[in-house]
């Protein structure tokens, strides 16, 4: 038996990048006539327009941003036809004037290099007069001239560059919420504004203004008009928190807040009015904008998250062609699509229903509901379902159920209902508040009490002083500002985390699961063996180009690229099987073991047995006959990612527990376990996405937290249903929709990193509670003395927060990036569309 | 000292009006994007694009139809 020769696909020259996106260039591709290299031919053409149209400074822009992870030029080819609809153009075109101004998500969108490139597009297209982009969240705006040029045309423009255009869908939802940052801005720069000015005053009447009894009087007066309408209006964030609170009978962090802004500003009132006594207006503003100005860095924080989520509702298909009774075609929003009628779904489009195949076969790519990596034949009467990927050709669909109906919305609706079952998470920060206001009412009756005896106003002067410099100034700061800054560095780093309390419930996390498809492994098949000479590969990719099974890719991809045209005719794709035809005059069909036992009657002893080896080890056989005799065994397998094995031994340092839940084959399953280090009893394969679900809803139940990283919607249930769901890079968009955390690195690497940066940054923010909590122990025990004056207290109260501020700033959650942390790069340069990254 | 009685309702003035300066850049969206200028800004080879029509503010958003 001849030893299976390796072929690695992924071989590349480590002294070669490509010219264009910088990534290392595939060992067997020559370079063009210039002499410069691409990884793929997409770089290639991009790099020729763009040199053609002198925008060759978008390569010098580039090096500027060498951290920045590199993405080839991959042009979805798509016609994009369907932005020339009028229902289309009326939903998402805003005119002006006689032109038209549309809001498109870019994919894709990395570097400094891309704005700038995609910014200059009105110099390549014409018709198209401005671009603006946003880098933050990839979003274009295009402002171009229906007269001149097609929406279709500059939407197939970008794709070229491989920045694949997608109508901008959230628009409703980020008006809502931008309107929401709009207003805590503004209170924020209210309380800002108050608290500067009344400051000012507040020094003018401590370094002795006062002693004129008329301008004390003004600079009192004054400080209470300012403070009063800033603090009542800029503070309602925190009075409504406390009043939920209160109904809800907890005594979260708003309570002893709203209790030392509300009784501070009403004392300092009455005693402006009545011309004696102690006001505290300057420190109550700048509780008020300390504290505004944390919950704003927070939700500034969060952001990053909650854009790219939306972005993804730009993804899912919202339209669909319904096919009429007299043939004519129409193309309606999904919504409309009843039950009976018949869609038509085109190469390279998503199904937007459940249903029977009427007309047609081509293959569909499950793995948004199944994981299952190979798309899977499809021919009349197959059923289909919504959120399949149709790849290779048109078909024609009757729809059995829609929208909340079809296997997806079932799904969803389990991942909500998962969402609702799992328990509110107690901040620590929370738990901290309540015993602190129990403990500063107390300390304010104890103050009181030992007052008593010196009349009413010197009662009311220590207990006002009291709840003011027990205010938890520090307190409120002290979780915000170390999450905000936690969260700001993750998102540096490719990891977006979608909720505050995620960075607490990620520190807790004791088991993690693991889905294998996607996540551990590449997620796309490749070639890992090929027993033939290369001249056989060449031969056999030439033929397989004419096949757009994922093996005939993987095939082509892997094959050395020969300059020589060979001669292929008589070619016959058999959808299910594999592909024949003549390549040289020798007559070659290239397929499945069993397609290849129905051309031949029967396959030797010695073959058979290596097939048995490799469908055992859980991967995919593939023959190669020429001229009637067996002649090669090709081996397809989904190859684990690089830094796999070294992620699971750095979770396992970090004491979880780890397990892999898969829809794969148990063999497939066990092989990868194996190769990470996991046991083979922690790997569950064959698991449906609702034995996922149960699985980590048993283990909630046995009082362990769950952390679950998937890819899949397959995994959405159950990564909503775990305590923290995280979901990788290349993921289904409905697993990023449900999940808390989305990676958009690829590799397991930026997992380990999240929980161990999320483990420091509760470190910290343990260190900030106890920072102020002793700082508050010191003022109260003052207060009770009587010591503290508005001077004081307004010394003393900003040098805590500075405390907490510094101890936030100068704590580093998360290493700094290093050069070994670059992401791995895609083993094939033609990937598809939801493989490319979704967030830059 | 007198004067402080003219000079304060004054600076309070001063306070007012770029508090509602700020509250109309803030409306308007000057702060939503806050990544790509910085970025835009070293793009000094030729002229800027000419800025789009403002997206319409919050306050008079018009619902599209969808």
């Amino acid at each position: 038996m001849a030893a299976p020769r390796s072929s690695q696909p992924n071989d590349q020259r480590p002294d070669r990048v490509c010219e264009h996106c910088g990534l290392p260039v595939p060992g067997n591709r020559a370079p063009n006539a210039e002499g410069l290299y691409f990884c793929c031919g997409g770089c290639e053409a991009v790099y020729g327009v763009i040199r053609t149209a002198g925008l060759d400074r978008y390569y010098d822009l580039r090096l500027d941003d060498q951290n920045r992870p590199a993405l080839p030029a991959a042009p979805s080819g798509s016609s994009f036809a369907q932005f020339d609809d009028p229902t289309f153009q009326a939903a998402h075109v805003k005119p002006q004037g006689d032109l038209g101004l549309i809001d498109l998500y870019v994919e894709g969108v990395h570097c400094t290099a891309c704005v700038w490139l995609i910014e200059k597009l009105p110099q390549l297209v014409p018709g198209v007069v401005s671009v603006r982009l946003d880098f933050g969240r990839s979003v274009a705006q295009v402002l171009f001239d229906p007269d001149q040029i097609r929406l279709s045309e500059i939407a197939a423009r970008l794709d070229a560059f491989g920045y694949t255009p997608h109508p901008f869908r959230a628009a409703d939802r980020r008006t809502l919420r931008r309107r929401e940052e709009h207003r805590l801005l503004i209170r924020l720069g209210v309380a800002g504004a108050a608290a500067g000015n009344v400051m000012l005053i507040a020094v003018a009447l401590y370094a002795g203004a006062g002693e004129d009894p008329g301008v004390a009087h003004l600079f009192r007066w004054v400080s209470m008009l300012v403070t009063v309408p800033a603090v009542l209006w800029a503070g309602i964030p925190f009075f409504r928190g406390a009043w939920a609170g209160l109904r809800a009978r907890t005594l979260h962090m708003d309570v002893p807040v709203s209790l030392a802004l509300i009784g501070a500003t009403a004392s300092s009132s009455v005693h402006t009015l009545l011309g004696r006594g102690d006001v505290y207006f300057d420190s109550v503003a700048m509780l008020t904008f300390l504290l505004l100005l944390a919950r704003w860095l927070q939700v500034r924080a969060l952001r990053a998250a909650s854009d790219a989520s939306e972005l993804l509702l730009s993804l899912t298909p919202s339209r669909a062609r319904i096919v009429e009774a007299d043939g004519s075609v129409r193309e309606v929003a999904v919504d409309g699509v009843l039950t009976g009628q018949v869609v038509e779904v085109r190469a390279g489009e998503s199904i937007p229903v459940d249903g029977v195949v009427v007309q047609g076969q081509s293959r569909i790519d499950n793995a948004l509901l199944t994981g299952e990596p190979l798309p899977v034949e499809i021919a009349i009467g197959s059923e289909v379902n919504a959120g399949a990927q149709n790849v290779s050709a048109r078909v024609r669909v009757r729809v059995t159920a829609t929208g909340e109906n079809t296997r997806v919305g079932r799904l969803l609706q389990a991942v909500s209902e998962a969402q609702r079952r799992r328990a509110p998470i107690v901040r620590l920060a929370d738990r901290v508040a309540s015993y602190f206001v129990l403990g500063v009412l107390l300390l304010a009756g104890i103050s009181a009490a030992l007052w008593w005896g010196h009349g009413p106003e010197i009662v009311t002067a220590r207990v006002v002083a009291m709840l003011v410099v027990t205010c938890p100034c520090a307190l409120g700061l002290a979780t915000p500002l170390a999450l905000a800054h936690a969260l700001g560095l993750a998102a540096r780093r490719g990891i977006f985390v979608k909720g505050a309390d995620t960075v607490e419930a990620l520190a807790h996390v004791t088991n993690v699961v693991l889905d294998k498809t996607g996540t551990l492994t590449h997620g796309r098949v490749t070639l890992t063996a090929f027993d033939g000479s290369d001249e056989l590969l060449t031969r056999v990719a030439v033929l397989e180009t004419h096949s757009s099974h994922p093996f005939a890719l993987a095939l082509v991809s892997a094959a050395p690229r020969d300059a020589r045209r060979l001669d292929v005719d008589e070619v016959v794709d058999t959808v299910g099987g594999g592909v024949q035809g003549r390549v040289e005059g020798d007559r070659m069909i290239v397929g499945s073991p069993t397609f290849i036992a129905q051309q031949v009657g029967e396959i030797g002893s010695e073959w058979r047995s290596r097939i048995q080896a490799v469908a055992a080890r859980g991967a995919s056989p593939v023959l190669v006959m020429v001229g009637g005799r067996i002649a090669a065994l090709a081996v397809f397998e989904d190859p684990l990612r690089a830094d796999s094995a070294a992620a699971v031994a750095a979770l396992r340092r970090l004491r979880l527990d780890l397990e892999i839940s898969s829809g794969d084959h148990p063999t497939a399953v066990e092989q990868v376990a194996r190769a990470v280090g996991i046991a083979a009893s922690a790997a569950h394969g064959a698991v449906s996405p609702e034995g996922k679900l149960g699985h980590i809803e048993r283990l909630t139940e046995q009082g362990r937290d769950v952390a679950m990283i998937g890819d899949g919607a397959n995994d959405a249930a159950a990564l909503a249903a775990a305590r923290v769901g995280i979901a990788v890079r290349g993921g289904a968009e409905l697993s990023l929709a449900t999940a808390d955390v989305f990676l958009t690195h690829p590799g397991l690497m930026p997992a380990v990193e999240l929980i161990r940066g999320c483990r420091a940054a509760l470190g910290v923010v343990r260190r900030n509670l106890g920072l102020s909590l002793v700082y508050n122990l010191i003022t109260a025990s003052l207060a009770l003395a009587g010591w503290i004056g508005p001077l004081l207290a307004a010394v003393l109260m900003p040098i805590s927060s500075l405390v907490v501020v510094l101890s936030s700033i100068l704590s580093r959650p998360f290493p700094r990036a290093r050069a070994g942390s670059q992401p791995e790069p895609a083993a094939h340069p033609g990937q598809s569309a939801s493989e490319r990254e979704v967030v830059a | 000292m007198i004067v402080i009685y003219l000079l304060l309702p004054l600076a309070l003035v001063v306070t007012v009006t770029f508090l509602i300066l700020f509250v109309w850049a803030t409306r308007d969206g000057q702060f939503d994007d806050v990544r790509t200028p910085q970025i835009r800004v070293m793009f000094d080879d030729d002229h800027v694009p000419p800025a789009t029509p403002k997206e319409p503010s919050p306050t008079r958003v018009e619902r599209k139809p969808s």
